[in-house]
């Protein structure tokens, strides 16, 4: 099924482009669909602008090297549950594409989602599709130039506000606006928003399908993850063939006709400009445009709808189908597994970190007392969300004792704090020249709230 | 035999084929990069340049982008002239 193409699929990757002018459909899918795209642009849009406890609720704030997700302060130490998410986000790509095909890529892809809206606002402009062709293919004349140049604004503006709002999920939004008003924006910061302005207009207006067809890794592996029994997008050959176009009230029978009345109005509507009766193509993104055209066209000549449909290899050959095979339940076994350990981990996830380092130049000191004496400077990174005042104690050789010039330990939120420590015991209780010992921080008021950390006593060594 | 890389292929899709995927590499790199190490604690010599860390990140971005262009580009140039070397000894 997927071969198919190939053979001389290859000459056609590389044939010249031809701009596609998708055709405006309607239907259940085509409203489904535009739900899903304003959905997601509104909350790509609106979320940089939530507030949660006084800042941006999402914010991977680069210059601090925080990340806020909601009640969540990430550090860059917390990078791994960055990657996990990415991977739990691979994972159940791969999940849904078993279970559903292409859904992502005709709902949710922001390819798709950006295209669309770029479409609408194109549409909106320079009207039908015939219209469009039109225009394109007329000589420049005022009109022309008119139409284009507002089209391009409109574009452009978007895409600026596109790109503004990218960078602001990167460094707060409400400092960025008001920057941007008093024009004092920093290069980079320019820079980045320009860039990813540049590349929505140039993804969304101009490459479009072309992204999904020559740059898009995953339209490649698709077959990797497909099986008999995925949905995908599917032209019934048995009942169509033999095409053809007839006249009202033909009879099919005595004709010898199916039910394709090869009117191409499913070709028109292909956002990637395939033909999908050829059979599945990697190209095909699943957006369903050309069921709901077909279904509008069956309608007009009273056939019953689903000529071209969502279904499985399986069940348009008549097969019994599986939903759940051991594909689908691997993947879901890990994809839970996987959920289940992050969120485990996030939530006994204890937002504070001690590091100690050995001072480097003395290895050890003898005090009037006679003591042996060891200097270590404390950092103490507190991730919370609240300041906290910490006890610090430590032990590993009896009788150690503990000093420092601070008289309390308090670490605002979100904050590091250094602290220069001094352990000091007497050299009879030392097993050996090194001992390990142990210093442990607590939270005064967070019982939860500790964490310890081994470090190297030295001394003079048993003589 | 066809050469794996037909000579009818447009200059445009060998330029994406460089630069695209070693920009994805380039943001893995600079993710990772830039969790390891703060761009303060870069600085050698102890010179005293004040760089943002949004400048530090971004130049960060480009070198590793860079880095990568070189990777695929010397992928490419490989692919292509053995395949042509290939194809002459057929023929
Ligand atoms: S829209 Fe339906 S009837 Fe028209 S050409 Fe396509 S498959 Fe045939
Ligand atoms: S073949 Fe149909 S489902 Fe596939 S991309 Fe074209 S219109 Fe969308």
């Amino acid at each position: 099924m997927q071969a198919q193409k190939t053979g001389d699929g290859e000459q056609e990757l590389y044939a010249a482009h031809q701009k596609i002018y998708p055709r405006e459909v309607t239907g259940y899918f085509t409203r489904l669909r535009m739900l899903s795209v304003v959905v997601l642009l509104g909350i790509y849009y609106l979320t940089p602008l939530l507030r949660w406890d006084g800042r941006q609720a999402l914010l991977f704030d680069l210059p601090a090297r925080k990340f806020y997700i909601f009640g969540l302060t990430l550090w860059p130490q917390d990078f791994i549950y960055l990657a996990a998410l990415l991977i739990l986000a691979g994972l159940s790509l791969f999940f849904f594409t078993a279970l559903v095909g292409r859904v992502w890529c005709g709902y949710a892809c922001p390819q798709t989602v950006w295209t669309e809206a770029y479409l609408w606002m194109e549409r909106k402009i320079e009207g039908k599709r015939s219209k469009r062709m039109k225009l394109d293919k007329a000589p420049n004349s005022a009109a022309k130039i008119r139409t284009k140049a507002l089209k391009h604004t409109v574009w452009i503006i978007f895409s600026l506000w596109t790109g503004f709002t990218f960078v602001g999920y990167f460094t707060p939004i409400d400092q960025l606006a008001a920057k941007l008003f008093s024009a004092s924006l920093g290069p980079w910061e320019t820079f980045w928003i320009l860039f990813y302005s540049f590349a929505t207009y140039g993804n969304a207006g101009f490459m479009r399908e072309q992204v999904c067809k020559y740059m898009c890794p995953y339209a490649r592996f698709q077959s990797a993850m497909f099986d008999s029994d995925t949905l995908i997008v599917a032209y019934h050959p048995e009942r169509g063939e033999p095409r053809g176009s007839r006249r009202r009230g033909t009879d099919l029978q005595k004709a010898g006709l199916g039910d394709c009345i090869d009117c191409n109005v499913c070709v028109q509507v292909c956002p990637t400009g395939i033909d999908i009766r050829d059979g599945l193509q990697y190209e095909c993104i699943a957006c369903s445009a050309c069921i709901d055209a077909c279904d509008e066209i069956m309608d007009k000549v009273s056939y019953p709808r689903g000529l071209i449909r969502y279904t499985t290899e399986n069940s348009a050959q008549g097969k019994k189908q599986h939903i759940l095979r051991p594909r689908v339940i691997v993947y879901a076994a890990i994809l839970l597994i996987l959920c289940g350990t992050l969120l485990t981990n996030l939530l006994l996830r204890v937002p504070l970190e001690l590091d100690v380092i050995r001072d480097r130049n003395t290895l050890y000191r003898e005090t009037r007392e006679g003591l042996i004496e060891n200097v270590y400077t404390l950092k103490i990174l507190n991730m919370d969300s609240k300041p906290h005042q910490y006890t610090l104690t430590a032990d590993g050789i009896d009788g150690m004792k503990l000093v420092t010039d601070e008289p309390e330990i308090v670490v605002p939120a979100g904050a590091v704090q250094e602290l220069i420590v001094r352990l000091q015991a007497d050299e009879f209780n030392m097993e050996s020249r090194s001992v390990a010992v142990n210093f442990y921080l607590q939270a005064n008021e967070a019982n939860h709230l500790k964490t310890v950390e081994e470090a190297r006593f030295v001394g003079p060594g048993k003589t | 035999m066809q050469a794996p890389i037909p000579d009818n292929m447009p200059r445009s899709h060998l330029v994406i084929s460089v630069l695209w995927p070693s920009f994805g590499t380039a943001i893995i790199a600079t993710g990772l990069f830039f969790s390891a190490f703060h761009p303060r604690d870069l600085v050698p010599f102890d010179l005293d340049i004040d760089v943002s860390p949004i400048a530090a990140y971004s130049i960060g971005f480009f070198l590793f982008w860079l880095l990568g262009i070189v990777s695929s580009y010397g992928t490419l140039y490989f692919t292509i002239s053995n395949a042509r070397f290939v194809g002459n000894q057929e023929n």
